[in-house]
């Protein structure tokens, strides 16, 4: 029998996997480096700005030892830009994810504009790519938009610019999208051949709608199940007949 | 499909419409009538495993062999309830009709060839697909009460558990969300 697990990662998992993202911190103490597993943390001295992964960070604002940086995505401005661009410019399809991390210098070679040293070999897909610091574009949402700013509000409110603003704007934006994510499941009404368009959807609106959308599919699928079967089958006769036909051309020419 | 998958079970239960083909001795208490044997052309509901295998069977090596019994579309997937879920998906509470909707339509679907019936299953199971998931996530806040009890007593077992799945998955970032705030 099957493993009684969901698949995919649901909500806690998300959670706690989106601490891993880095943001930027304004310290207020010094700290030396710490070994971790992910690399070492870079010296903490007081005026100048460091990015720590996001547990680090919170557990240091607890400790009034630090203060965090929001991300540029998480600012008023910036958020009812992208609602703008997800009701009215394309009210179908999800706000376009940030754009990969590259910017040309002068002579037009492209290199990665933030490169922090602790980090430097790791690879800059969307765990370790660096979108929550203060050097992230603004005007897109994240992989782990949603719970970043949850967390931020939560726990660095008062580091947030007009926090409450920000709080509303995204309840607003959450339920939009939400209400995208059913909808796109009426794509599937052509059959298993509609696709379901899930680009620039985050990493906690996945896990919430991840089951129910595999639910969808999997009904389509076996709702059209036996007319795929008769397709097939006529597929297959057609190829048998064509090639019937090349036989016979055959043997008139052999 | 799994062999324990008690749905699928459930679904072979139902019954649906057969008329006989042959006259059956002994078999005449089927029809209320035990006394004389089962006439040919008796209509019965049977349940769906008995009657796909009688349907499907052979009675003879002859040319003019036919099966024990034919088959007719359940009442469920009557004339008039697709039309109606091709008027309207939504109005239609499907459960009235039957427990297992989508599992009969897939059954018959294998038996019969009904392009337009897939068809229309398909768009009634989309579109109310989209309601369900409105539904699951609204479920939460106010209790499941008010014009939604009557679309939710209305969906079939593939529905039910297209709902709780959907309601699980809002629970749970809903529950993620609380953590984070009391930490």
């Amino acid at each position: 029998m099957a493993l009684p697990l969901p698949s995919g990662l649901v909500p806690n998992e998300v959670g706690f996997l989106c601490e891993m993202e880095s943001v930027t911190v304004v310290p207020r103490q010094r700290l030396d480096t710490i070994d971790l597993l992910s690399g070492q943390t870079p010296t903490l001295r007081p005026p100048y700005r460091a990015n720590l992964p996001l547990w680090l960070a919170l557990l240091l604002k607890k400790q009034r030892r630090a203060n965090i940086v929001p991300p540029p995505w998480l600012h008023p401005d910036s958020l009812r830009g992208v609602i703008h661009h997800e009701v009215k410019v394309d009210p179908l399809a999800f706000s376009p994810p940030p754009p990969p991390p590259a910017r040309a210098d002068a002579r037009g070679n492209a290199h990665h504009p933030t490169r922090p040293s602790a980090y430097d070999d790791v690879a800059l897909s969307p765990p370790f790519l660096s979108s929550c610091t203060s050097d992230a574009p603004a005007g897109a949402l994240p992989y782990h938009w949603f719970e970043v700013a949850e967390i931020l509000l939560a726990h660095a409110a008062d580091d947030i610019p007009s926090a409450s603003e920000v709080r509303s704007l995204l309840r607003d934006l959450h339920e939009i999208r939400a209400a995208k994510m059913r909808k796109s499941t009426a794509d599937l009404e052509q059959g298993v051949g509609g696709v379901l368009h899930l680009r620039g959807v985050g990493a906690m609106e996945l896990a919430e709608s991840r089951a129910f959308i595999l639910g969808v599919v999997e009904g389509v699928r076996r709702l059209g199940a036996s007319a795929e079967a008769t397709r097939r089958e006529e597929e297959e006769e057609g190829r048998a007949r064509d090639e019937d036909e090349d036989d016979e051309d055959d043997d008139m020419f052999g | 499909m799994s062999y324990y998958d008690i749905d699928s079970i459930l679904t072979d239960a139902e019954k649906v419409p057969c008329k006989f083909e042959l006259d059956l001795p002994d078999l005449g208490y089927l029809d209320n009538n035990p006394s004389h044997a089962l006439k040919a052309g008796t209509q019965l509901a049977l349940p769906l495993w008995l009657a796909e295998m009688l349907a499907l069977a052979n009675t003879g090596t002859s040319e003019d062999s036919r099966a024990p019994v034919t088959l007719n579309l359940p009442e469920a997937l009557s004339e008039r309830v697709i039309g109606a879920l091709k008027a309207d998906p939504r109005s239609v509470p499907l459960r009235d009709r039957s427990a297992h909707f989508y599992g009969l339509g897939t059954h018959m679907l294998d038996l019969f060839e009904e392009r337009e019936l897939s068809a229309i299953l398909r768009r009634t199971f989309v579109t109310r697909a989209a309601d369900i998931a409105l539904h699951a996530r609204k479920a939460g806040d106010d209790g499941v009460g008010g014009s939604s009890e009557d679309f939710l007593r209305g969906l079939d077992e593939w529905e039910r558990s297209l709902f709780r799945k959907a309601h699980e998955g809002t629970k749970s970032t809903k529950e993620w969300m609380d953590k984070v705030k009391k930490r």
